[in-house]
C-alpha cells in the first residue's frame, strides 16, 4: 500500500467528518426554529408560576438568549457558542449543560460499554460455534434463540427481568443504586439486569451475523487449502475463518451504535433509574429544559460520528486488502 | 375521450390511479379552505395508503397471477413465515373489527381494578371502610374481563385491541412514508449522478449520524405528541437505509441495456425512473419494508412507554407504562401488552425473512 494514499484518505475522512458535524448542528438548529413554540415559550412554561407580566418576561428572555436578533445572526451565534464549548444553561437543574453531562455521562458509558462487551463476546462465540456445528441441534437452538432475542422488545424484557428477579425472587434491587463506588462488585451486580436488557437484542443480532459470516468463510478455498495442509482444526478456525469473519461484524457493531444502542440505553436507563444521559434527557423533556435535550441529541450524533470515523481508520489497519487511493 | 387520455398516461389503471390521487388532493385543498374539516389528518394517510397498496401491491399481484403463485409457493416453503402471515392477518382483523366487540378501553372503574385474567387468583389487600382496616381478599378472574383489568379498572382486552389498531397504523403508515421517501431519494440520486447524487447522499449521511431514537424523541419534544405527528416523524427519519439500498441497486440498473436503449430513444428522465428503475427495485423495497415494520412498531411503543406517545389513544406502550408502575400488584398489566408486541414483531420478522428468500433467486430453500 502506498503510504501517501493512506494519509490522504485519513485527512479526507477528517474533513468529511467536520462537514457532517456541521450538517448535524444545522439540522438541529432548523428543527428547533421550525417548532411551534420558541425556546422562550418553553422557558416561560418552565417558570410560569413566578411570572407577573408574561410579555415582559418573554422580551427579557428573548434578549437574554439572543432570540430578537435576525435568524442568520442567531445561527452564527449558535455555531460560535457550540465551538467555544458553551452549550447552554440547563433551566431545570440550574447549571451549565456541560457540567451536567460531565457528571452523568459515565453512567451511560458503563452501561453501554458492558452491554457491548457482553453482547459482542457472547454473540460472536455462539455464532461461530453454531456455524461450525451447522445443522445440528445446537445450531437450531442458537438460531431459534437469536430469532427470539431479535424480536423481544428490550424495554419489555427489562420489565420482565425486574418482575421475575427483583419483585418475585428478590435477587436484585428494582432500582439502580447510585451510591455505589464505580469499580466494585456491588455496582457490577446492580448492572446485571440492565446489561442483559440492553445486550440481549444486540447479542442475538451478532449471533446471526457471526454465523453467516463464518459459514461463508468456511466454504472458501483458503480454508480447504489450510485443511489440506493438515493444520489442526483449531488453527484453521481461529486463524483463517475467524479473522476474516470478524471484519464485517465489527462494522455492524459500530453501526448498531447509532441505531440500536442509544435508543436501547435510553429506555434501559429510564426503566432501571440509572442516572445516565438518557435519564437526564428524559427528565429534561418533561421539565421543558430544551438546551439539555438539544445537547444530548447532539452528543449522541457526535459519538456516532466519531465511532464511524474511528472504524474507518481502524479498518485501514485491520484489513490490508483495502486500497485508499 | 377516456381512451385517449388513458393512452397518454399509460393505460386505464394509471388513469384510475391518478384520478384517485387527484380526488384526494382536491378534498385536501377544500379541507384547507373550509371551516369544517371533511376528513381527519390521519384519514388522509389511510386513503393514500389504500390507494398505493392497491396500485402497487394488490393490482400487480392480481395482474400477474402466475408470478404471484410462484412467489407464494416460495414463501410457503418457510413454514414460520406462513405462521407470521397468519398472525398478521389475525391482528389486522382484530384491529379493524375488534373495537366493535370489546368494551370501551378508556372506561375507568375503580370497583373492578387489578382483576387478574381468567383462571388466575390473586391476594389483594383492600381497605375496609367499616372496620377501618386493610383486609386481604381473594380475587378471581371473571369472564367479564377475560384478560383482567389494570390499576384503574380498565379492561385489558379492550386496551390490547385498541393497541393493535395503533401499532398497525403506525407500523404500516410510517413505513410507507419512509419507503416512499427512501425510494425516491435513492432512485433520483442514482439516476442523476454528479453533484445531485453527492448532495442527496451527504444529506442521507447526516441523517444517519443522528441516533434514530434520540432524533425521534427530539422531534416529538419540539413538535408535540400526536399520533399523526408520531407517524410523520418516524417516516421522515426512517428512510435512510432504504435510500442507500435503492441507490446501490439503481446504480447498477442505470448501466443496463434497456435503460441505455430507452435513453437513446429519447425517453424522458421521469419516464425512465418511473417505468424502468422503480419497478426493478420494488422487490428489494418490499423486503426492506417488511423487515422495517417491526422497528417502527417498537419505536412507537417505546415512545408511548416513556410517556411521549399520543395521550388520547390507548397503545401497547402506554399500557406497558402503567404496567410497570403496578408490577408488584398486577403483573399481567405489564406482561400482556409485551407479549402482543413481541408476537407482532416476531411475526413481521418471520414474514420478512420468508419474503426475502422468495424474492432472492440465489437463495436455495
Amino acid at each position: 500500500m502506498r503510504q501517501g494514499g493512506l494519509q490522504w484518505y485519513i485527512v479526507r475522512r477528517l474533513i468529511y467528518a467536520v462537514i457532517i458535524a456541521f450538517g448535524v448542528v444545522t439540522i438541529t438548529f432548523i428543527l428547533l426554529r421550525l417548532g411551534p413554540s420558541s425556546p422562550a415559550d418553553k422557558y416561560l412554561a418552565n417558570m410560569s408560576a413566578r411570572t407577573q407580566d408574561p410579555a415582559q418576561v418573554i422580551t427579557a428572555i428573548e434578549a437574554r438568549y439572543g432570540l430578537d436578533k435576525p435568524i442568520y445572526q442567531q445561527y452564527a451565534d449558535y455555531l460560535i457558542n457550540l465551538a467555544r464549548g458553551d452549550w447552554g444553561w440547563s433551566f431545570s437543574t440550574s447549571m451549565p449543560v456541560m457540567e451536567l453531562i460531565k457528571k452523568h455521562w459515565v453512567y451511560s458509558f458503563q452501561l453501554i460499554f458492558l452491554s457491548m462487551v457482553f453482547s459482542a463476546v457472547l454473540g460472536i462465540l455462539i455464532g461461530v460455534y453454531s456455524a461450525i456445528k451447522q445443522y445440528t441441534k445446537t445450531d437450531y437452538l442458537a438460531t431459534f434463540f437469536s430469532f427470539i432475542g431479535i424480536s423481544i422488545p428490550n424495554f419489555w424484557l427489562g420489565i420482565m427481568l425486574i418482575l421475575i428477579f427483583s419483585v418475585q425472587l428478590g435477587w436484585f434491587k428494582t432500582y439502580y443504586d447510585t451510591g455505589l463506588p464505580m469499580f466494585s462488585l456491588a455496582n457490577l451486580k446492580a448492572l446485571v439486569l440492565p446489561v442483559i436488557t440492553l445486550g440481549t437484542g444486540m447479542m442475538a443480532g451478532y449471533t446471526r451475523y457471526a454465523r453467516s459470516a463464518t459459514l461463508e468463510n468456511l466454504r472458501k478455498d483458503f480454508v480447504k487449502t489450510a485443511r489440506a495442509k493438515g493444520l489442526p482444526e483449531w488453527t484453521v478456525i481461529g486463524k483463517h475463518v475467524f479473522r476474516n469473519a470478524i471484519l464485517p461484524i465489527i462494522t455492524i457493531i459500530m453501526f448498531d451504535l447509532s441505531g440500536v444502542v442509544f435508543g436501547g440505553a435510553y429506555l434501559t436507563e429510564i426503566i432501571f433509574g440509572i442516572p445516565g444521559l438518557g435519564r437526564i434527557s428524559f427528565n429534561a423533556i418533561f421539565a421543558n429544559d430544551y438546551p439539555l435535550v438539544v445537547t444530548i441529541t447532539l452528543i449522541g450524533a457526535i459519538v456516532v460520528l466519531l465511532t464511524n470515523l474511528a472504524t474507518d481508520i481502524v479498518y485501514t489497519w485491520l484489513d490490508p486488502r483495502i486500497r485508499y487511493d | 375521450m377516456i381512451k385517449e387520455i388513458s393512452k397518454k398516461v399509460g393505460g386505464l389503471r394509471n388513469l384510475v390511479f391518478i384520478s384517485a390521487l387527484a380526488a384526494l388532493v382536491i378534498v385536501l385543498i377544500m379541507d384547507i379552505y373550509t371551516v369544517d374539516s371533511i376528513l381527519e389528518p390521519l384519514e388522509y394517510f389511510y386513503i393514500l395508503f389504500a390507494i398505493l397498496i392497491i396500485r402497487y401491491g394488490l393490482y400487480p399481484l392480481y395482474a400477474n397471477r402466475r408470478l404471484t403463485r410462484y412467489y407464494w409457493e416460495r414463501t410457503k416453503r418457510h413454514r414460520l413465515s406462513v405462521l407470521g402471515l397468519a398472525f398478521i392477518i389475525f391482528l389486522i382483523a382484530t384491529a379493524i373489527f375488534g373495537p366493535f366487540f370489546t368494551q370501551d378501553p378508556t372506561k375507568v372503574n375503580f370497583q373492578e381494578k387489578n382483576m387478574p385474567p381468567v383462571g388466575f387468583t390473586i391476594q389483594q389487600s383492600v381497605y375496609n371502610l367499616e372496620t377501618e382496616q386493610f383486609v386481604t381478599r381473594e380475587i378471581q378472574g371473571t369472564s367479564r374481563h377475560p384478560l383482567g383489568t389494570d390499576d384503574k379498572g380498565r379492561d385489558m382486552l379492550a386496551m390490547l385491541v385498541s393497541g393493535a389498531r395503533i401499532s398497525l397504523q403506525v407500523g404500516l403508515l410510517a413505513t410507507v412514508i419512509a419507503i416512499i421517501i427512501g425510494t425516491f431519494m435513492g432512485v433520483v440520486s442514482a439516476y442523476l449522478g454528479g453533484w445531485a447524487d453527492n448532495a442527496l447522499m451527504r444529506f442521507t449521511d447526516i441523517m444517519m449520524t443522528f441516533p434514530f431514537f434520540l432524533l425521534l424523541v427530539f422531534i416529538i419534544f419540539i413538535f408535540g405528541p400526536s399520533l399523526a405527528f408520531i407517524i410523520l416523524a418516524i417516516g421522515l427519519t426512517g428512510w435512510t437505509g432504504t435510500a442507500r439500498l435503492v441507490r446501490s441497486e439503481a446504480l447498477s440498473l442505470r448501466t443496463r441495456e434497456f435503460v441505455m436503449a430507452s435513453k437513446c430513444l429519447g425517453v424522458s428522465d421521469i419516464r425512465i425512473i418511473s417505468r424502468h428503475l422503480i419497478p426493478n427495485v420494488i422487490s428489494s423495497v418490499i423486503v426492506i419494508a417488511t423487515l422495517s415494520i417491526p422497528s417502527v412498531i417498537l419505536a412507537e411503543a417505546a415512545l408511548s412507554f416513556i410517556g411521549l406517545g399520543d395521550p388520547t389513544v390507548t397503545s401497547w406502550g402506554m399500557v406497558l407504562h402503567s404496567g410497570q408502575r403496578s408490577l408488584d400488584t398486577a403483573w399481567w398489566v405489564a406482561v400482556e401488552p409485551g407479549i402482543m408486541l413481541f408476537l407482532t414483531v416476531l411475526a413481521f420478522n418471520f414474514l420478512g425473512d420468508g419474503i426475502r428468500d422468495a424474492f432472492d433467486p440465489r437463495s436455495q430453500l
